[in-house]
């Protein structure tokens, strides 16, 4: 888009060049070697588990963090970018994969916003409607809908706004972070198109996706990451599907719970053609007593939404569930605790806890109403004994009850949680990421934690992206992948297989 | 709006410069239909009360009217500005006290000319709104509990002004602005003709400068104006300080069109009318999106039911109960519109 491409392109092989990159924060070392390089006009996809180091260094290739050593050079002179206006002033544009958009503002507004074309003191809005329909035509949306309030869009509209603001700062680095992850298929077409579009303009595109599959639809090459580094940067077309997954995971082989399990108790669970429109569609599968099942699925699989219509936070649109063989609609959280499910919820602190409240008020606050004999009467003293009990068998590390769960670490936060659902054992536990965020120590004693409840008898249902803990902790892995189940494997299933299998190899399908 | 329609290739792309034609609609119309609503609420009122109390349309009655109208409407077009950036300021009320027992005590004890007594007054209540401004900008600390806070102080300090007594002996100094002879020009009161002035001027600064048109992106997603280089605690405090200097001098307005008399009531639940005027002016409470032509009509509605419930001899908190039915209404809409909006 810019007007010294031409230029530019003639002289240097690459638009933008990292080498020896190193990042840490505090103790932990986000990155500790990566090198990356893209040519001008590419699609260059940046692809790596869970992290691996993507964010990190497309965060300082945005200006939002600055490298501890290494060098970065633009149109081959060396640079240092220090910021995110120096970013920006470089011409590298971000658009995230939620859209950062101004909802009350029409799109045109919103496409110039904070960059207005002005003229005598005030907005120039004639120039800017003269500009806006390049812009939108560019990417793939009509013209009329320049005046419509951007609120009023679908999210994939929404994302085609957010590139189109990144044109007007005159991209010639375009990130897209995780694009896809929200679009049905269709509209990934209308993205692909956009991106060739923009290439074929001397636009470098940097694209992040764990949908492995697509990569080979629209990246020329490709760079994958895997804990820290950069490990190799080649061609799309010399690689398959698998072979990323490969690179993604390394060699690394998980333990897993000791054979068969769980794998006698009666079923507990049992979902028949389960199906929330839009969201997930003819989900069955059954969990018994003492069996834990992992269900794997990449961000926007849907995996998520079907936990969520287990425990009555949405509905489902048709399909039957039963509970220990009885047919029931959960319509409410309240519903689910009083038949047996308890929920570990994802975003433990939007959703999961009181921040500044007690860590003993944290444990019983589900049971308020059991703790005394006398209705409405709290009993501090079974409040406490509970909570040094839970404190005691969950190896939680805090010098006393009374503490706020605000004080805490994150794993710690998460096994007080977690406590709440156990005070009453529950027929049915159901848990979404539940290490997420949580270090390597206590994500061990969650994982055990966990064990010990199905070796009780409780029924697991563990919705989680991470690949080892799935693997780790499963009697039986379900891979979710555009709202269907792709796949079914036994723990003894390498991280390649499953990865593939929910990235979208469609080979792999047939060893289910 | 399907993805089919734009799935398909693109035809021949439109001949460049057809543009212009929607070159003005990049905004929304001037006036919304919430505005229009509000328009013919205030006419059928008026024509209502002229039937019932023949007195009410004559001038005798509307000059009062927009005397009253003029200082909630010109502190409503600064809270109009907060409110967009999804801020609030309750202590309006408790800023109106301490402006005008400060500009009444000084009138009295020396002799300032109008000009004098205008400055002073808009300067303190600059300040005033600056310590807002500062506290919640960079302070970071929600607007509705700063501004409760300062509403305290600001009352704590009048009335320390105010000593145990009422102030006595106001000079006429701010006569200019009152309800009498010389507070006209025309006809119309110079109160009202100076806030429709300065309304149309914040008028057009919402919509046609970038300055005004970054409060609604603030209003609308901070974070995403952080990201495209707007300057968010700046322009948020300029908000709150424009509110002060606005309620300095709407102190003066109220100081006018009273009597010779200042007494501790002074700017007592004012807040509340200026809010809602705001809000019923469809200023929407979630930030990023209001008008200050909606405020300016809010004012003269709220103004109209108060004056009317009196003119007609009802019980005077009968205005209350309008006021809070209108209140309820605006915001109700706003907020269904608002979950329709996030369920589609």
């Amino acid at each position: 888009m810019s007007a010294e491409t031409p230029t530019a392109t003639a002289t240097a092989t690459y638009r933008l060049e990292l080498h020896d990159i190193v990042k840490s924060y505090g103790g932990v070392r986000a990155i500790r070697h990566a090198d990356f390089a893209i040519k001008p006009g590419t699609v260059h996809a940046l692809v790596g588990e869970n992290g691996a180091g993507k964010s990190t260094l497309i965060k300082i290739i945005a200006g939002a963090e600055i490298p501890d050593a290494g060098t970065i050079a633009f149109d081959g002179a060396v640079t240092t970018i220090g910021s995110t206006s120096d970013s920006i002033a470089l011409g590298v544009q971000t658009v995230y994969q939620e859209p950062q958009l101004f909802p009350e503002l029409s799109v045109a507004e919103n496409v110039f916003v904070g960059r207005e074309l002005k003229k005598g003191g005030r907005v120039d809005w004639k120039a800017e409607a003269d500009q806006i329909h390049g812009l939108l035509d560019t990417v793939g949306l009509p013209d009329r809908i320049a005046t419509m309030p951007v609120g009023t869009l679908s999210i994939a509209e929404q994302q085609q706004v957010s590139i189109a603001k990144a044109l007007a700062g005159d991209a010639s680095v375009l990130i897209l972070d995780e694009p896809s992850a929200i679009l049905t298929d269709s509209e990934i077409e209308v993205l692909f198109t956009v991106i060739r579009r923009l290439t074929a303009t001397g636009v470098s595109v940097i694209y992040i996706s764990h949908r492995l599959d697509e990569l080979f639809v629209i990246a020329d090459e490709v760079t994958v990451m895997r804990d820290g580094e950069t490990i190799t940067t080649r061609p799309i077309g010399e690689l398959s599907v698998r072979e990323i997954a490969e690179l993604m995971v390394g060699g690394v082989l998980a333990e897993s719970r000791p054979k068969g399990a769980g794998t006698s108790g009666e079923t507990v669970l049992e979902l028949t053609n389960l199906t929330r429109a839009g969201k997930f569609e003819n989900i069955s599968f059954a969990v018994r007593a003492g069996e834990i099942v992992g269900l794997y699925g990449l961000v926007g699989s849907g995996a998520g939404d079907i936990a969520g219509v287990v425990y009555g936070m949405d509905k489902a649109t048709s399909g039957t569930m039963r509970l220990s063989g009885e047919d029931v609609v959960v319509k409410r959280p309240s519903q689910a605790k009083k038949i047996g499910i308890r929920l570990l919820p994802a975003n433990r602190s939007a959703q999961g806890s009181f921040s500044f409240q007690s860590i003993s008020l944290n444990i019983v606050v589900g049971e308020l109403g059991k703790l005394s004999r006398i209705p409405g009467w709290v009993s501090g003293r079974a409040q406490q004994s509970i909570a040094r009990d839970f404190i005691k068998r969950l190896a939680v590390k805090t010098p006393s009850e009374k503490q706020p769960i605000s004080a805490m670490s994150g794993g710690n936060a998460q096994k007080v949680v977690l406590a709440r659902q156990l005070v009453e054992t529950p027929k049915l536990l159901v848990l979404a990421e539940p290490t997420q965020g949580v270090d390597v120590g206590a994500k061990e004693e969650i994982h055990r934690i966990i064990s010990n409840l199905a070796d009780d008898g409780s029924a697991v249902l563990v919705v989680t992206s991470d690949l080892g803990e799935v693997l780790r902790i499963s009697d039986r892995i379900l891979v979710v992948r555009a709202g269907e189940i792709a796949a079914e494997f036994t723990p003894q299933a390498t991280q390649v297989e499953i990865l593939a299998a929910a990235a979208g190899d469609q080979t792999s399908e047939t060893l289910s | 709006m399907t993805i089919d329609e734009r799935t398909r290739p693109a035809p021949a792309s439109p001949p460049r410069g057809s543009g212009s034609a929607t070159a003005k609609r990049i905004l929304p119309l001037p006036v919304t239909g919430q505005e229009f609503v509000l328009i013919g609420v205030i006419v059928v009122l008026w024509v209502l009360l002229g039937i019932f109390t023949p007195a009410f349309l004559t001038a005798n009655s509307i000059q009062p009217l927009l005397v009253s109208v003029a200082p909630i409407a010109l502190i409503g077009v600064g809270m109009t500005f907060i409110i967009i950036t999804a801020g609030i300021d309750v202590s309006v009320g408790g800023a109106i006290m301490l402006c005008a027992v400060v500009v009444a005590k000084t009138m009295v004890s020396v002799d300032i000319p109008l000009i004098g007594a205008v400055a002073l007054a808009v300067a303190l209540g600059l300040v005033l709104g600056l310590v807002n401004g500062v506290l919640i900008a960079y302070g970071r600390v929600a607007a509705i509990i700063i501004t409760f806070g300062t509403a305290n102080l600001f009352q704590f300090f009048a009335l320390r002004v105010f000593g145990s007594s009422t102030v006595n002996g106001i000079p006429s100094t701010l006569e200019v602005f009152g309800r009498g002879e010389a507070g006209r020009t025309l006809g119309v009161p110079n109160s009202f003709a100076i806030m429709i002035v300065i309304a149309a001027v914040a008028w057009w600064y919402l919509r046609h400068a970038a300055g005004g048109r970054h409060l609604f992106a603030i209003g609308g997603n901070t974070n995403a104006a952080r990201l495209v280089g707007i300057k968010v605690q700046p322009r948020v405090m300029l908000a709150y300080g424009l509110t002060g200097a606005l309620v300095g001098l709407g102190a003066c307005f109220i100081l006018a069109s009273g009597t010779a008399t200042l007494d501790q009531s002074v700017g007592a639940g004012k807040e509340l009318q200026v809010i809602a005027a705001v809000v019923i002016g469809g200023t929407s409470i979630l930030g990023g999106r209001g008008s200050v032509i909606g405020t300016v009509l809010g004012a003269i509605l709220v103004q109209t039911v108060t004056s009317g419930v009196t003119q007609l001899g009802w019980p005077s908190q009968l205005a209350n109960l309008f006021v809070g039915i209108f209140i309820i209404i605006a915001v109700g809409t706003d907020l269904l519109r608002e979950r329709a909006r996030r369920k589609a």
